[in-house]
């Protein structure tokens, strides 16, 4: 029933719209949408049969209990999507007509669709696309499947309607008022993200080290500031809970529906940055210190820190401002007791330690500069490779192993702190980040996630103290890829990450610019959004609103069907072969036909007039006038006659009488007509 | 009241497209609908939208907008396949009642190609003719009539749903020409006028059609369906044309031989008697009131006289809506050696 090359194309688009659900879906749905296809091609060539009606039902019920039991009941737009893989594997066994066919090209379509949510990278949208494209190949096919060369035509045929229609596309895209969610649906994932966390035990960020995704990319309007100024807060960790830092009071209310994506505010200024935060999943913003909130999707809470008013479920951006002036100056401690919250006991030596710390010291700027230089001094060392310090971590770290991450480090210092009676907490964030091809943006990495320490100096507010820019001044100077040369630690379990080869210019040269496709891709494309929309159209002369722009949208469609309508029209014209002359005959005849005297085939001209000037005797001698001219028209050109070939002004003059000469007629026939009618 | 509107909408269909055996297929004529398929694409893209807005996701709008572009320029795509086309009847055919007739069309593409038509009239139906550029074709739809005499499809339709099948885009072709239908063949007994006569089929074989009648005067044993009647009437002499030759001949095959039988059965009995005589290769006659086919033998002749019996007692039928002066053909005659019986006795 379906030609085998169709439906091997619809097998080829759906093995490519699969590739982007590869990371999400379950090995064994993996595996049966494939067996499940294998077995409908191997049916198509005949050498297996489909299964029957209960089988196959047989067949779905396992499988859909298989699913539902490993969905257990949560119900995210992953599930749903793998449900939707689920079907579509099913549906192979019975696609037979040309119908399921088309059944299963639209939840093709609509899972390409569906890609689109959890991937927008370029090169996973020219996946997506070129499934679509192959799809639409096999549907050509499958609607004609005899002709020569069907797949490679209608290649051709859907590349030209691709390039044709592509102006219309663009100003679609640019003009479709970019609404409102009309009703919200979060994008809620089961699936555990990268990415720093709202609790930390010693040894959560250096597993983190060992990722190279991507957290953040940040443009700046100015310089990008020197390395070691480079400290993103994301959130504070104020709570020592055995060996763990958690947070005192959670983000609270998790709002439904989605974040505002786009955040773009008119032209980046000098002292402005943007950042394009990809997938959190939670509702943090990082910022440099000393930063303003520009863009409204992002706003301060009352700890000083940025927060989204919703979860960031895909790639967000947002703008900040730097006011060195706005810094933590003046700010109030709050509630101090819970700065110098410690569990009960645990860590004695580290205790002892802060009380002679607190003695020797005359306040607690001087306390924090000492504890900073005991690290210094004494043989601290900074390792992706921490031994394990079960009991007593911090006493253990401090005094017998004295190797550690950032995380142990800020930790062990809040503790001394604390300990010694000044406010503190451990800050969790990324430090660094590297910059972008051209170093036009900074590209921060998970690897680039750390951990520090703030502290309340009275007179200062919180001031920030890097217990590891004492130990391994490198990480903060040039970054984890310098600190960890001689252990050769640095992504040591990714053997496939580019940036673990970063010695090997090609490799990088290669990696920078492809994240730079990315990431105008992401700011550009990705990001056009509300926000950005308005500023574009804010800079159009009209100033353009939400309304207008509709207008605009209608305006495109509706110009862009006409001009395709005329286009077709003046196309259909020329090709079915009517010069000026035929339609003159044409006219001509519409005349006789009106008049009421058929028109025959193979009569000539002469004739038909004849015959019009017997039935509308009124008309004759314009019609016997006509009948020569087209006569004359016919024969001048072998007689040789001067200006009356077929080209040229003379025939142009020799038309144009004509055309008047149909005009004094088809009048002449009315007038008879209406005169005859009346008698 | 729906037939009320079925009915204007044929009156608009056959008022903008006459009837014609050439007809060339241009944005006049040519109409184009989604299909059932092209709907519910509709339905999706519009479904992919709302999934954009909601997620805010703007490649899912430029998803949706190429999609969109692309069923709109599929919009064209399918229009051009058959704008253009050029359709000619070439011949209605002829066959037996319940036959398969093959009407033929010969299609030229126009500027494209015109591809995966699909022709139809009524019950039948052909797939997937492809017509390419510079490649004329010729199209046979083969249809069953069930009575006899002329045959003329009211409307064929050509249809195309390429390149996706998410629209289709059809015209009609209302044809002039027809095709003919013979008279269902029954047994016929054998009567009077065609008793076998060895001798006197030889001798008129060496007859070859210039045969002329001589008029005598009526005697006793000369069968009544021998007089002329119509001479009979202006006259008031009974007159018997004798045919050359041809006393009681049996190469004639005489409409009058069945006397008392219904006219249908009558052309039956002789479309019987004609292909009998052409199975054994035997000249005969046809001798129709008003029609006289002269002896001969061959195919050629057979199906001369089988169309004469087809559409005896019929007028051709007209080819549309009649004008004030005349008929958009000739009239029509069924070419030389075919005369009236009235000419050829005057």
């Amino acid at each position: 029933m379906i030609p085998g090359t169709a439906l091997a194309w619809l097998m080829g688009g759906f093995a490519l719209l699969l590739i982007p659900q590869w990371d999400r879906l379950p090995v064994w749905l993996m595996v049966s949408c494939i067996v499940l296809a294998i077995w409908r091609w191997l049916a198509q060539l005949g050498r297996l049969r489909l299964p029957g009606k209960w089988s196959r039902s047989g067949l779905m019920a396992v499988l859909v209990a298989v699913y539902i039991a490993t969905v257990q009941g949560r119900f995210t737009v992953e599930t749903a999507s793998s449900f939707f893989v689920l079907a579509v594997g099913l549906k192979w066994l019975e696609t037979r007509t040309v119908r399921d066919f088309y059944v299963l090209l639209f939840i093709l379509v609509y899972l390409a669709t569906v890609n689109f949510l959890f991937h927008q990278e370029i090169h996973w949208t020219v996946i997506n696309l070129t499934g679509v494209l192959v799809l639409f190949v096999g549907l050509q096919v499958l609607n004609a499947p005899g002709i020569p060369g069907a797949v490679r035509s209608g290649w051709k045929r859907l590349g030209l309607m691709f390039v044709k229609t592509l102006p219309v596309v663009v100003l679609l895209f640019v003009f479709f008022p970019r609404m409102a969610p009309l009703w919200s649906v979060p994008l809620v994932s089961g699936e555990a993200r990268t990415g720093i966390s709202d609790s930390m035990t010693p040894g959560d960020i250096s597993n983190l080290a060992q990722s190279d995704e991507r957290a953040f990319r940040v443009t700046f309007g100015d310089e990008i500031p020197a390395y070691r100024d480079r400290y993103w807060r994301g959130l504070f960790l104020d709570t020592l809970d055995g060996e763990t830092w958690r947070q005192s009071r959670g983000d609270g209310f998790r709002r439904p529906g989605r974040v505002s994506v786009d955040g773009g505010v008119g032209e980046l200024q000098p002292n402005e940055y943007d950042v394009l935060l990809e997938p959190t999943d939670q509702t943090w913003a990082f910022a440099l210190e000393g930063s303003v909130a520009v863009s409204d999707n992002v706003e301060k809470n009352e700890n000083g820190l940025f927060r989204f008013d919703r979860p960031a479920d895909s790639a967000v951006r947002y703008r900040m401002g730097l006011a060195p002036q706005a810094a933590e100056t003046g700010a109030a401690l709050g509630n101090a007791r819970q700065y110098l919250q410690l569990p009960a006991n645990g860590n004695p030596r580290a205790r002892e330690l802060a009380r002679s710390l607190r003695e020797q010291a005359s306040g607690p700027q001087e306390l924090a500069l000492n504890i900073l230089s005991r690290f210094r001094e004494q043989q601290y060392f900074y390792t992706l490779r921490p031994p394990q310090m079960p009991e007593n971590g911090i006493d253990a770290l401090l005094f017998d192993s004295k190797r550690g991450f950032c995380a142990h480090y800020a930790g062990a210092m809040t503790f001394l702190l604390r300990a010694a009676d000044i406010p503190a907490r451990v800050v969790v964030g990324y430090q660094g980040g590297e910059p972008g091809a051209d170093n036009a943006y900074l590209i921060v990495r998970q690897y680039d996630a750390h951990a520090w320490v703030e502290a309340w100096i009275p007179g200062q507010g919180w001031t920030r103290f890097d217990p590891t820019a004492a130990i391994a001044p490198e990480r903060i100077e040039s970054g984890l890829r310098q600190a960890m040369q001689e252990e050769g630690s640095f992504l040591e379990n990714n053997w496939t990450s580019p940036q673990r080869y970063g010695d090997m210019a090609m490799i990088q040269w290669a990696s920078l610019q492809l994240d730079k496709i990315n990431y105008q891709w992401q700011r550009w494309v990705v990001g056009y959004q509300g926000q950005s929309q308005m500023d574009l159209m804010s800079r159009l002369p009209g100033g353009f609103s939400l309304r207008e722009l509709g207008y605009v949208t209608a305006a495109v469609i509706g110009g862009a069907l006409l001009f395709a309508g005329l286009f077709t029209a003046l196309r259909g014209r020329s090709f079915s072969g009517r010069d000026a002359f035929s339609r003159v005959l044409g006219r001509w005849h519409s005349i006789c036909e009106a008049a009421g005297v058929p028109v025959r085939d193979g009569e000539t001209p002469s004739r038909q007039a004849q015959r019009l000037a017997q039935a509308q005797p009124a008309v004759a001698s314009s019609a016997m006038t006509f009948a020569r001219l087209v006569n004359r028209h016919y024969y001048a050109g072998s007689s040789g006659a001067p200006g009356a070939g077929k080209s040229g002004p003379g025939a142009r003059e020799e038309l144009g009488r004509m055309k008047r000469l149909l005009g004094t007629l088809n009048k002449q026939v009315k007038r008879s007509k209406s005169s005859t009618g009346r008698e | 009241m729906r037939s009320r509107i079925r009915k204007r909408w044929q009156r608009w269909i056959n008022h903008r497209i006459p009837r014609r055996d050439h007809q060339i297929l241009s944005q006049r004529n040519v109409f184009i609908l989604p299909t059932g398929a092209g709907v519910i694409f509709g339905l999706l893209l519009l479904i992919m939208l709302i999934t954009g807005i909601n997620y805010q996701n703007s490649l899912i709008y430029l998803l949706t907008f190429i999609l969109g572009a692309v069923f709109v320029a599929a919009m064209h795509q399918t229009h051009r396949n058959l704008a253009g086309l050029e359709l000619t009847v070439l011949s209605g055919g002829e066959g037996f009642p319940g036959d398969p007739i093959p009407f033929r069309i010969r299609a030229k593409a126009g500027g494209n190609d015109a591809l995966a038509l699909s022709l139809s009239c009524e019950d039948t139906r052909i797939d997937q003719q492809h017509v390419l550029k510079g490649e004329p074709a010729d199209l046979s739809l083969a249809l069953v009539p069930f009575e006899r005499g002329y045959f003329r499809p009211d409307r064929i339709r050509v249809e195309t749903r390429f390149p996706f099948g998410l629209l289709k885009a059809w015209s009609w072709l209302r044809p002039v020409s027809a095709g003919i239908v013979f008279p269902d063949p029954i047994p016929a007994p054998e009567s009077a006028s065609t008793v076998q006569d060895g001798e006197q089929t030889s001798q008129a074989r060496s007859i070859d059609g210039n045969d002329h009648a001589d008029i005598r005067p009526w005697r006793e044993g000369d069968l009544s369906q021998r007089v002329l009647w119509k001479r009979f009437a202006r006259t008031g002499e009974m007159v018997i044309a004798d045919w050359e030759g041809e006393q009681g001949s049996p190469q004639w095959l005489d409409y009058e031989a069945f006397r008392g039988v219904d006219q249908e059965l009558r052309l039956s009995y002789l479309a019987y008697q004609v292909l009998d005589r052409m199975k054994t290769n035997r000249p005969f006659g046809l001798n129709l009131p008003g029609q006289r086919i002269d002896p001969d033998e061959g195919r050629a002749h057979g199906t001369r006289c089988l169309k004469a019996l087809a559409v005896f007692g019929l007028e051709k039928p007209r080819e549309g809506e009649p004008l004030a002066f005349g008929t958009r053909t000739q009239d029509a005659s069924f070419g030389p050696g075919i005369r009236s019986a009235r000419e050829a006795r005057s």
